[in-house]
């Protein structure tokens, strides 16, 4: 469970040509909260996502956790990238293990919660197979099962469930919900699916076009537990028009800009 | 070749016997030209048929005028060369084949060592660390367009006449092949499976051990073959004149007294040393990588 503010954090890319990707952030994460990032493709929120996890400096202003200026990545920040970003040579096995093990943990510490962590996220008979032989979902519940393994203080997903079918998606936002409700880690969730982030979230933040600030905070006060069914509630249709309106007058903001 | 077609068509179930005629006489060559007999026997064609030209063309056992010996001359000359009498004086080659190709085999295989133990752990510095890449590319690119055949009369001058002259040889024609494509390997590693072991709490001994060792591995195989084909040239290049055993010593000798039978039967020793390496690391490839043919499979 960790406090994350970002105070006027702004990053510009020096590349080529200069790219600004963010502009005066601000943003404060309480414990345990679940937030989601919800803005168009290119505005920016894989890197402030990249920031959190201490992959990126900033260009300008602070990005505090608990107080403190955020350090370089560790077990603390667990990362779930967008392509799960598994190691192919790794069993499944091995690739859950590997958080604790590099910490220098007793095996006795770990396994039973991996063992558990798999049978949660469905993949219990596939301990021994590797990467290439299981389907994209499969292998985003493996990266979701490493990072959860490590009993992080902060969750930092960067649309971990893009690459998936509804069906295959659903469940994986229920089981998300499932186990953020057992262990209350702080999460920050990055999508662009409008009812995804509605679904899981305390707060919706809506980013604007790049340079991306944040546009406008919708709080969502769906009372949890909450599941799939919430979708299809008056309630919820009407955060999703708030939240539409908004993103259109941002890119509307862009346009003409 | 017949064995295998019987074998396919018994084992069919007794329903799908007659698919109709037209679609087994299609399906019968496809069966015979994928089984691994007759690939094998396809392949054969071709030698086989030099090897029969050849020996046709000869008279007397030679071609062009006692130059070139026919096949089965170069047969008996190796028959004496691996089993004959050791210490016939009229033929000194007599019985000592093994002993030669031993000696080689074993000069490649410690170059080769060598060229790993140096050239993995180089190429990863020189991929991984910009440092590593500013302190050793340029020397390595500097030294590399030195033939090593050019490092001749150096390795001589240093290590004499012996062993230890082939096996810097060999060492050194391994080692840019295996540097480079290691290079290359460590170069492309995906940056989210390193940000992936950063963000696990991996050190950065761990990153290179187990992340970007493991990536530039399908490189580095690439390199090792490369550089095992350099290996067995260095090393029949050095035997010819810096060394006075093994399998370039012989052929060099072969030819200096006229023996072109002898000098045959071991420029196909080496060819055949060659493939068998070549297949040995063709094999520990195919288990060091098998986490990449497992979605194959
Ligand atoms: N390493 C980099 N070097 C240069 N420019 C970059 C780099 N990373 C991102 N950018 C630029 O910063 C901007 C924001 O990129 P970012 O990846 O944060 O977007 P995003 O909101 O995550 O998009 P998407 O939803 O498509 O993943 C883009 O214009 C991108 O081109
Ligand atoms: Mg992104």
């Amino acid at each position: 469970m960790a406090e994350i503010a970002l105070r006027k954090v702004a990053k510009t890319y020096f590349s080529a040509t200069p790219v600004r990707a963010l502009e005066s952030v601000d943003l404060d994460i309480a414990e345990g909260e679940f937030v989601a990032l919800l803005g168009p493709s290119g505005c920016g929120k894989s890197t402030l996502l990249n920031i959190l996890a201490g992959f990126e400096g900033s260009s300008e202003g602070s990005a505090l956790i608990d107080g403190g200026a955020i350090g370089r990545p560790g077990p603390d920040r667990g990362v779930v990238f967008q392509e799960a970003a598994l190691f192919p040579w790794l069993t499944v096995w091995e690739n859950v293990v590997f958080g604790p093990k590099m910490q220098g943990l007793p095996k006795s510490e770990y396994e039973g919660r991996a063992r558990e962590l798999l049978a949660t996220v469905g993949l219990k008979d596939f301990a021994q197979s590797y990467p290439a032989q299981l389907s994209g979902g499969m292998r985003q519940r493996v990266g979701i099962a490493r990072v959860l393994v490590m009993q992080p203080r902060a969750l930092l997903m960067d649309e971990p469930f893009g690459a998936l079918d509804a069906q295959t998606r659903m469940a994986m936002q229920e089981l998300l919900l499932t186990v953020w409700e057992k262990l209350n880690t702080t999460v920050v969730f990055v999508t662009h699916d409008i009812d995804e982030a509605i679904l899981l979230a305390d707060r919706v933040f809506v980013m604007t076009a790049r340079p991306a600030r944040i546009g406008r905070e919708i709080a969502i006060t769906l009372p949890r537990p909450r599941s799939i069914d919430d979708l299809t509630s008056p309630e919820f249709t009407r955060y999703k028009a708030e939240i539409m309106a908004e993103m259109r007058s941002a890119h509307h903001q862009a346009e003409t800009a | 070749m017949t064995d295998t077609s019987v074998k396919e068509a018994g084992s069919r179930p007794a329903g799908m016997a007659a698919p109709g005629s037209r679609a087994l006489g299609s399906a019968l060559p496809r069966i015979l030209m994928n089984s691994g007999l007759a690939q094998i026997l396809i392949a054969l064609v071709l030698p086989v048929a030099i090897v029969t030209i050849w020996q046709l063309a000869g008279t007397n056992g030679s071609l062009f005028g006692g130059v070139l010996p026919t096949p089965d001359r170069v047969v008996s000359a190796w028959w004496t060369w691996a089993f004959g009498a050791k210490g016939m004086g009229l033929n000194p080659y007599s019985g000592t084949w093994l002993a030669n190709v031993i000696f080689s085999t074993e000069r490649v295989a410690e170059g080769f060592l060598v060229a790993i133990l140096v050239g993995v752990p180089a190429g990863i510095w020189i991929g991984w660390s910009r440092l590593g890449a500013q302190i050793l590319d340029p020397t390595v690119q500097m030294l590399r367009p030195i033939p090593i055949t050019a490092w001749l009369p150096f390795s001589l001058a240093v290590f004499g006449i012996s062993g230890f002259s082939a096996i810097f040889l060999i060492a050194l024609g391994a080692f840019y092949p295996i540097v480079i494509n290691t290079t290359q390997g460590a170069r492309h590693v995906e940056r989210n499976l390193v940000r992936a072991a950063l963000m696990m709490g991996a050190g950065r001994l761990d990153i290179l051990r187990r992340v970007v060792l493991p990536a530039a591995l399908p490189a580095i195989f690439t390199g090792l073959r490369i550089g095992l084909g350099i290996g067995w040239t260095a090393v029949i290049v050095s035997e010819m004149i810096a060394v006075k055993s093994g399998l370039g010593y012989v052929l060099w000798d072969a030819y200096y007294v006229g023996r072109m039978d002898v000098v045959i039967a071991d420029m196909v020793s080496i060819g055949v040393m060659g493939l068998l390496s070549d297949q040995l690391i063709l094999l520990a490839e195919r288990w060091a990588l098998s986490w990449r043919l497992a979605g194959a499979r």
